[in-house]
């Protein structure tokens, strides 16, 4: 039963309970092909629960969910055909060895023979596991279990990857080879990532979503800066001058001085920060140094500055705070 | 049906290269050998009966050790999610643990046909209640393992699945001595959920259908219960 049109995950109001304890509220977002999605949220705030629900594990209580045009609980068969997971923690069969659990893992998803043997062989090579395929998984250490697990997930060309903080637990050598390999899927697969590691989603995901307490806050924490972004301007010269030539500039919505966390006596002949927020234009830029020239300011560097993942997460998940106090 | 074969292989590998099969088979054929030898010697009878009972009680003891883990390992070590999140179905799932666990007991069995092979070689056995004897532990052993299976598809805990499937082994083996307490008709309907009267006709070389049908349906029930148990999300 097709259920969706081009979204590979559409989710509609998809709640869970585990009993009197809601775990998920009325959760609604859509993915669609090539992207990768960051799943943000402190720990407990319902991510594996949601991934649980989308892999087919768990029946959500309330909603529905499609994946790849399937429903997750019809055509579950098929979602599961579509989608590869990686669980938190990367559970495996201690008692197979590494070759051994990829070569199984390969055949449920219906490789055979010699595409098996390609599969396997590959999704080694991209991991760099070639020196412990003959170990029993049981005796690896967490990094390389972690690996094996990201492995398992590539075999079959899933549609969608599933990741639950497949990061966790490995050195910073090889958090930087699983995010170059997640950033590599892009466009070839769909890859829906969580973490509760704010920097590590950022540099990863191409959209963001904020879960917590079960609610989802945002489907696009990084939207505003996509659509509004901020640049930081180094110029020497009065404030006020600075500002009255930015300000002319069509399209700029707000000036700050940023702070420097020296007080203010720096001395004004010296370059100042600030930050500028304006709607996304290509002439943008020229325009602003023309503007700034014309008012006699020298302009150190103007660049545009990365979306503040950490502030926006900060202010969504400071606002249900407020509202209750 | 085409991950199948490729699930029984795991289970079949999972179970011979854990330790409690051989120490089950062990067990098993230590026991029945010290019996056989004993009871040959001192009644001179080329018979198995009292062998199948023996063996009989051994299965209730034993089952629970080797269904224990089937599912309740795969839950507690998490394993269960990658399996239920690739492309197979519970049914394949159930049935792959359900023949890997059969094929231990079938071995268990075909080792001990070491006994009735001594028995023709040196005496002149009546053969009948000898494969009819083995048949009738098969179709106990079926029933067993599938209701193991179902105690191990409800709980994380290996002890518990253990603990469940031994009571409820017990409480059938011993129901028709408080049937006779109830009033009709649920004296007979107890007395019929016993598995040793519907073991016994077996034993002394009588095949009945009804017991035939008595221990597939158990069977089947239980692995129809373990595969709604995994299915239910």
């Amino acid at each position: 039963m097709s259920v969706a049109a081009s979204s590979i995950v559409l989710a509609q109001h998809v709640s869970k309970w585990y009993g009197p304890r809601r775990a998920v509220t009325d959760v609604s977002f859509s993915i669609e092909p090539g992207e990768i999605v960051g799943l943000l949220g402190p720990n407990g705030s319902g991510k594996s629960t949601i991934f649980r629900i989308l892999c087919g594990y768990l029946a959500p209580s309330a909603g529905t969910v499609a994946v790849a045009g399937y429903d997750v609980i019809a055509d579950s068969l098929n979602v599961r055909r579509a989608i590869s997971y990686v669980p938190e923690d990367a559970p495996l069969y201690d008692h197979m060895r590494v070759d051994e659990f990829l070569r199984f893992m390969a055949r449920i998803k219906g490789l055979r023979g010699a595409a098996s043997v390609r599969a396997v062989e590959a999704a080694a090579a991209r991991l760099d596991l070639s020196g412990v395929m003959t170990m029993p998984t049981g005796k690896l250490s967490r990094g390389f279990r972690q690996r094996v697990s990201i492995a398992q997930a590539l075999l079959g060309d899933p549609k969608l990857l599933v990741l639950d903080e497949p990061t966790s637990g490995l050195d910073p050598h090889q958090v930087i080879a699983v995010r170059d390999l997640i950033r590599s899927l892009a466009g070839r697969h769909t890859v829906l990532i969580a973490s509760h590691v704010l920097p590590e989603i950022e540099k990863i995901a191409t959209r963001v979503m904020i879960l917590l307490d079960g609610k989802l806050l945002t489907t696009d924490a990084l939207k505003g800066g996509r659509e509004h972004p901020t640049l930081r301007l180094r110029a020497a010269g009065p404030e006020a001058t600075i500002r009255a030539a930015v300000n002319s500039v069509a399209g700029v919505r707000s000036v700050a001085a940023e702070p420097t966390g020296e007080g203010s006596a720096q001395p004004a002949e010296l370059p100042h920060s600030y930050l500028i927020e304006a709607e996304r234009r290509s002439s943008l830029a020229p325009e602003m140094i023309a503007a700034l020239a014309g008012h006699g300011i020298a302009v150190s560097e103007l660049t545009e500055a990365a979306p503040d993942l950490e502030r926006v997460f900060l202010d969504l998940t400071r606002q249900p705070v407020q509202a209750a106090a | 049906m085409r991950n199948f074969a490729v699930l029984l292989l795991k289970e079949e590998t999972a179970l011979f290269s854990s330790p409690i099969a051989y120490v089950v088979m062990t067990v098993f054929l230590l026991i029945m050998g010290y019996s056989f030898t004993l009871t040959l010697f001192l009644s001179h009878q080329p018979s198995l009966v009292h062998i199948f009972f023996q063996m009989f009680v051994l299965f209730m003891l034993t089952v629970p050790l080797i269904t224990m883990r089937l599912l309740a390992e795969e839950r507690k070590l998490r394993t269960l999610e990658v399996l239920l999140t690739a492309p197979v179905s519970e049914i394949e799932i159930v049935l792959a643990k359900f023949v890997a666990s059969m094929s231990l007991l079938a071995l268990m069995l075909l080792l001990s046909g070491a006994y009735a092979v001594v028995l023709v070689l040196f005496g002149d056995p009546d053969l009948g209640p000898i494969y009819s004897g083995y048949l009738g532990l098969m179709l106990f052993g079926a029933a067993l393992v599938a209701a193991g299976l179902l105690a191990s598809a409800l709980t994380a805990n290996q002890i518990v699945a253990a603990l469940v499937s031994l009571s409820l082994f017990l409480l059938l083996w011993i129901i028709d001595n408080f049937g006779w307490l109830l009033p009709s008709p649920f004296d007979a309907l107890v007395t019929n959920l016993s598995l040793s009267v519907h073991f016994r006709p077996f034993a002394v070389g009588s095949v009945y259908l009804s017991d035939v049908g008595f221990f597939l349906s158990v069977a089947l029930l239980m692995l129809l219960l373990s595969v709604r148990a995994l299915a239910r999300r």
